[in-house]
């Protein structure tokens, strides 16, 4: 299981070893030099956060942000601080003996786990079936900008666009090697910064609240009874989940990572993945919490929530900001859940990953399924059945995980030794474990309506 | 204590120890939750409550010690 990753032959070995040289040279150096060279060798953590940053989470932000205001900004950080060691151990699986995470849950805990509810359900499924939420948001978006600008462009002619633009950018990853795979990465970054720096600055416009802001952050609170448990629930389980663990373990292993990267693997999921997550969910909360929930205005979806904003915001270069960054969103989702999903694919049937073989574009491109949203809803029954899969099978394979970060077997002396990180991947499991509870109870009629 | 009785790196039947405490963890979540909605709904089911967060505790304060 210690053979290098496919997609990672094609990098030169002289290529990897600079790469270790230059970050044992950038030990040395002062913290901000450090940083920056971190923030450029990074790249599956930002990933990571462009793909969890999608048309759902933004949704559950501008909501609660127009709903409660800013009191549920604790939950945020909370949720992805907890996830952190899961995401800690795919870095160890990643750099300390390069292991496949779907394929060592294949040998070790059979197909049913690894192939079909990590792989099938847990990535392809949740690939295909959740582009259709991110094609829907970001041809609405498209459309609603491009009036801003002078000119009309409607989501049933714009989709050929999104769709272009983002098969180009997933059909480019790993090709020519290396500079594929920074290639993706680097439109990751840039497009994390758009989000960063056009909802900053709708912020700045709206104004903040600075001691309602801290209290949210610091003083937990939740709505009482039931909707609280849900809420903090839903949240803290929905965060990070299986897809985000297994890409970023894959995304390393394309990119060679090995032992010395295991430092570099760790600031990329502090810098790449929480940071981005909480800063662009609290930018967002934020200006719904200083706009529409001082109004009273509680639209239910995403461009409803948006097109409702659009009068607060005033000028119309702020209402191209705000687009511009909205839009980075649903793409930088649609590139990296459809990634996520060819790899598992991949995993799932033994096939070595050639991204210039038809077998791998036609896998990558599968989610691309998800233009049909500009016509037709997603099927109900489909994302019923899905979420029902989903909901009963993610804390399998987070009990998987957890049993391999403890297997010599798996690791040999690599395997986890502490008990601090036991606990915390065990919490996130315990939280994964409520809501398979809660979907059952739900089923049965015992949740309370 | 507990722990020290368990080996969690052993077998016990047709798993791993530390599977069987998943499914125990799984079992106490399951209880608390449905003692959780008696309670939060009328203020019944606290004894349900009760044995099932402990059962999570103890699963999770055992499940976390590193095997050897």
């Amino acid at each position: 299981m210690s053979e290098q990753y496919p997609i990672a032959e094609k990098i030169p070995t002289e290529v990897l070893e600079a790469e270790v040289k230059q970050l044992e040279a950038l030990k040395a150096k002062p913290p901000l030099f450090r940083l920056g060279g971190y923030l450029r060798m990074g790249g599956p953590g930002f990933m990571d956060s462009a793909l969890t940053l999608g048309a759902g989470t933004m949704t559950a932000a501008m909501l609660s942000g127009a709903i409660f205001g800013y009191k549920t900004m604790w939950i945020l950080w909370v949720s992805m601080g907890i996830g952190m060691f899961m995401m800690a151990a795919m870095a160890r699986f990643t750099c300390r003996g390069g292991i496949p995470i779907i394929a060592a849950q294949k040998k070790y805990h059979g197909w049913i786990v690894g192939g079909l509810m990590t792989a099938l359900i847990g990535n392809v499924a949740v690939a295909v079936i959740f582009n259709y939420g991110q094609v829907s948001l970001g041809t609405h978006l498209i459309e609603s900008l491009t009036p801003l600008i002078g000119f009309e462009f409607p989501r049933q002619i714009n989709w050929v666009l999104y769709m272009a633009v983002t098969s180009v950018i997933v059909l480019s990853y790993g090709r020519k090697g290396r500079r594929g795979i920074k290639f993706v990465e680097s439109f990751m970054k840039v497009s994390i910064g758009i989000m960063l720096l056009c909802f900053g600055a709708c912020l700045v416009l709206v104004g903040v609240n600075w001691s309602e802001f801290f209290r949210g952050i610091f003083i937990p609170w939740l709505p009482s009874g039931v909707e609280g448990l849900d809420l903090f629930i839903a949240s803290s389980a929905a965060a990070i989940g299986v897809m985000d663990w297994v890409f970023f373990n894959y995304a390393g292993l394309a990119r060679g990572w090995g032992k010395k990267h295991e430092s570099l693997a760790r600031f990329d999921i502090f810098i790449g993945l929480f940071l981005p997550f909480i800063l662009v969910n609290y930018l967002v909360l934020s200006v719904f919490a200083g706009t529409l929930h001082q109004q009273g205005i509680h639209p239910e979806t995403a461009p409803e929530l948006a097109q409702a904003l659009m009068p607060l915001l005033g000028h119309t270069w702020s209402q191209v900001l705000f687009y511009i960054g909205f839009l980075a969103i649903p793409i930088t989702t649609t590139v990296g859940i459809s990634l996520a999903g060819a790899i598992a694919i991949h995993e799932a049937f033994g096939w070595k990953p050639n991204v210039n073989s038809w077998r791998w574009r036609i896998c990558v491109l599968l989610p691309q399924i998800g233009f049909l949203a500009v016509w037709y809803p997603r099927p109900v029954w489909l994302v019923i059945a899905i979420g029902a899969f989903l909901s009963l099978t993610n804390n399998i394979v987070g009990w998987s995980f957890y049993l391999l970060f403890n297997d010599k077997r798996v690791l040999g002396e690599n395997k986890n030794r502490s008990y601090i990180w036991n606990l915390g991947i065990l919490l996130q499991v315990t939280l994964i474990n409520c809501i398979a509870i809660i979907y059952v109870f739900n089923r049965l009629g015992w949740w309370i309506k | 204590m507990v722990d020290k009785m368990i080996d969690l790196d052993g077998r016990i039947g047709p798993l791993p120890a530390r599977a069987w405490g998943l499914i125990l963890n799984f079992i106490g979540n399951a209880l608390a939750v449905y003692g959780g909605i008696g309670f939060m709904q009328d203020g019944s089911r606290l004894p349900i409550l009760i044995i099932g967060v402990a059962m999570t505790l103890v699963c999770l304060l055992v499940l976390a010690k590193p095997s050897k």
